[in-house]
């Protein structure tokens, strides 16, 4: 399995400073829409970080093939959008069936940072890693998105 | 000048209509953000002789400086008005994200006033602001009163909102936001005053700090220094009780039983090397903070099951614990989600408790008349009833609604001797008398006795801090003008949202890089300092003016006359000439008069008008 985003719930404080490092570091400007990850709170006992990766939790790549002007891309694992090519038509945003791909110019998720997640470093309780899920983990991943 | 707005919202609940007032570079270097605007928006805002609940009065709420930034710990909110407690500007600060929330929908400060005719909630959705009737939320808990407003206006929207005990304007009510409260002051009760039940915010706007990417690796490089602390662990597996058996035992001044004692031989249950391994499941940490010391708590099974806060921190260990001679944590962990649901203080509520139990030791209240067995070896059981009652201001909860101040004059008979207290505030958990200078902090903290407003625990505990070595904390030599210093910084602290106990990472002279990263703007450390000087000059102008003079600041009698009876600090009191020499002290220090009035001349330097 390749290396993802893994979240460990039991360790998320609900700070969210991971959602402002992921804004701040994509977009120089802090907006909790343009983080790629959101930190779900619900009530005293649960607090998550929703992590937003590569496909991993559907694995049939939805995206790529609904992108009518082949804007998206699979590149060494990460899903890439090319700008350039994107007219924000939103069918991606619509195949994607954990919403992890997000719409604002253009459409956007998470790029792992070019293998040096943002999130990861700013998270000192260790509630987000990137490792090779196993598969309980990978199970958990699928169902905290579906959950969102 | 970045991150700023630039634009104050003022909200009047009478008429139900909004504005915009805006502010330029020379607000933000008069007041910073946070408290500073807070504090200004109270200050010129509520007419002399207003009742703090009348329609008349300013509450104001701001996030502070890097709130809403990622600044490690920085994500404070700072609310403030005229406390109904203490009859003082007071200002009270949570780590709920409803002030960053309120930055991401264009306001840099909120300022709220009027009455609104029938319960009401604020939403503020961007650009949007109304009024919304509240009559659904109304009677519901600070747990219930969020679910229901986003499952209405959806899960983004941030909340601020009060309980039953805000609605009742139990004195010491507080706002919460995400199980964090504004607790002290009973600004819950303001709310409650002009029938206010909620603050909903959904912000969609940018937030632009000067440098990103200098932002970015400041944060990293202070969340590794915090990381490599001892401090962090002991945060993050303790929580902020982790020193209480060394207060308790090493120092003995820990208040006990209604400040009858300074050690609290029963202390093992409550104190978090016991607890924190057996109940507590993971670490929960305020808006922005990257060393949590909040716990979730869970109590499984037993009288107490299903109880679940996060908590406990070390003043409602005191509170709930030591104060009201409370052996059991579970029965403090249910005292504690009480006052979290309510919506009550929990220092103020349960030293109130622990002056009751002390009256009907004494035979001047009677068990008849408190409507229960209400003494120190029942404290499982009364406590946690006891503070039901208060919350909803039933039966003898009634009287011990208003705090210890007034449920004394109600009572009579003497009760007054047993009101420990300053300006009407019930003290944190540091038995002063064996620490001269923080003792000297109690009467100066303009919100009455306050372990924060100068944070003068800690130097006189460990002996040294910033610029003092070798610190005696039985000795009040000098700790007039050290004080002051103190509070000046922490004032700053307030400003900018940063939590406290980040004090010993982010001194003053380090804050300059930060604030330039984040909005171009260049501060010196007297500039800063200046600002806390400031901001704590019009809150002692505002209390002066409001009729608190030095007859209030003054420590309750046990502090002066009955010394602590055991332990390390045995035979601690502060004296009245103690007393008197130290406030005198740090009137000249301010440049206030005797009677603790900011001279004209010192308002001029300051540029208060």
């Amino acid at each position: 399995m390749p290396k993802m985003l893994v979240p460990y719930p039991d360790k998320c404080t609900g700070c969210r400073f991971c959602e402002m490092a992921c804004s701040l570091f994509h977009e120089g400007k802090i907006n909790h829409a343009d983080a790629r990850l959101q930190v779900h709170k619900g009530d005293v006992k649960t607090d998550f970080p929703v992590v937003c990766t590569n496909c991993v939790a559907c694995g049939e790549e939805c995206c790529v093939n609904a992108c009518p002007t082949e804007a998206i891309s699979v590149v060494d694992g990460i899903v890439k959008v090319d700008e350039d090519e994107c007219t924000a038509c939103g069918e991606c945003v619509e195949a994607c069936p954990f919403g992890v791909m997000r719409m604002e110019e253009t459409a956007f998720k998470c790029d792992l940072c070019g293998g040096d997640p943002t999130c990861v470093k700013f998270c000192p309780m260790g509630a987000i890693k990137y490792e090779e899920p196993n598969e309980a983990q990978y199970n958990v991943v699928k169902k905290l998105l579906e959950g969102v | 000048m970045k991150a700023y707005h630039g634009r104050i919202l003022k909200v009047d609940l009478t008429t139900g209509k909004s504005s915009v007032k805006t502010f330029d570079e020379k607000y933000v270097r008069s007041y910073l953000g946070g408290q500073g605007f807070a504090v200004e928006l109270v200050y010129h805002g509520t007419p002399e002789g207003t009742d703090a609940l009348a329609p008349e009065s300013v509450l104001a709420m701001a996030g502070g400086l890097f709130a809403g930034f990622p600044v490690p710990t920085g994500g404070k909110t700072a609310f403030a008005a005229k406390s109904p407690q203490t009859g003082t500007l007071a200002e009270s600060i949570m780590g709920g994200v409803i002030g960053a929330e309120l930055r991401h929908a264009g306001y840099d400060a909120l300022e709220i006033v009027g009455r609104a005719e029938k319960p009401s909630y604020l939403f503020i959705n961007d650009d949007t602001v109304e009024v919304e009737d509240a009559s659904e939320l109304w009677g519901k808990s600070t747990r219930d009163v969020p679910k229901m407003l986003k499952k209405d206006l959806g899960w983004d929207v941030k909340v601020a909102c009060i309980g039953v005990a805000g609605e009742r304007l139990v004195r010491f009510a507080c706002i919460d936001c995400e199980e964090r409260q504004a607790g002290r002051a009973g600004l819950g009760a303001v709310m409650g005053s002009k029938n206010l039940k909620a603050i909903a915010i959904r912000g969609a706007k940018d937030l632009e700090p000067a440098d990103p990417g200098a932002l970015l690796e400041i944060a990293l490089r202070y969340q590794k220094i915090m990381e490599d602390a001892p401090s962090f662990k002991e945060d993050t597996v303790y929580g902020t009780g982790e020193f209480l058996g060394w207060i308790n035992k090493e120092k003995g001044v820990f208040p006990t039983r209604n400040w009858q004692q300074g050690v609290f031989e029963e202390r093992e249950e409550i104190d978090p090397y016991h607890w924190a391994t057996r109940y507590v499941s993971k670490n929960k940490a305020c808006f922005s903070c990257t060393k949590p010391c909040g716990k979730l708590f869970e109590v499984k099974d037993g009288e107490f099951a299903g109880v679940a806060i996060d908590g406990l921190e070390y003043e409602t260990l005191y509170s709930l614990g030591g104060a009201c001679g409370n052996r059991s944590i579970e029965a403090a962990a249910k005292g504690n989600e009480i006052c979290d649901v309510l919506g009550m203080d929990t220092i103020s509520a349960g030293v109130t408790i622990g002056f009751a139990m002390e009256l009907v030791q004494r035979g001047i209240v009677t068990e008849q008349e408190a409507g229960m067995k209400l003494t120190f070896d029942n404290a499982e059981e009364a406590m946690p009833r006891m503070l039901e009652l208060m919350g909803r201001r039933e039966g003898f909860g009634d009287v011990l609604a208003d705090g210890v101040r007034c449920a004394a004059e109600r009572i009579g008979k003497g009760a007054g001797r047993y009101a420990i207290h300053t300006k009407g505030m019930e003290p944190p958990a540091y038995d002063v008398r064996g620490m001269k200078g923080h003792g000297l902090a109690y009467m100066t903290s303009t919100r009455g006795a306050c372990h924060l407003r100068a944070g003068f625990y800690a130097p006189e505990l460990v002996g040294k801090f910033w610029r003092w070595e070798g610190i005696d904390r039985q000795s009040p030599e000098g700790k007039g003008a050290m004080v002051a210093t103190m509070e000046d910084f922490m004032c700053v602290y307030d400003s900018v949202g940063l939590c406290k106990f980040s004090r010993g990472f982010f001194l003053i002279e380090k804050l300059c890089e930060v604030i330039e990263a984040t909005t171009g703007l260049e501060f010196t450390e007297d500039e800063l300092l200046r600002i806390g000087e400031r901001i704590h000059n019009m809150k002692g102008h505002f209390n002066h003016r409001e009729g608190v003079t030095r007859k209030d600041w003054l420590l309750p009698v046990r502090i002066r006359e009955e010394p602590i009876p055991e332990g390390p600090s045995k035979g601690s009191l502060i004296t009245n000439e103690q007393m008197n020499s130290m406030l005198d002290d740090y009137m000249r220090a301010r440049g206030w008069t005797d009677d603790g009035e900011p001279k004209a001349e010192k308002l001029r330097e300051l540029g208060i008008s």
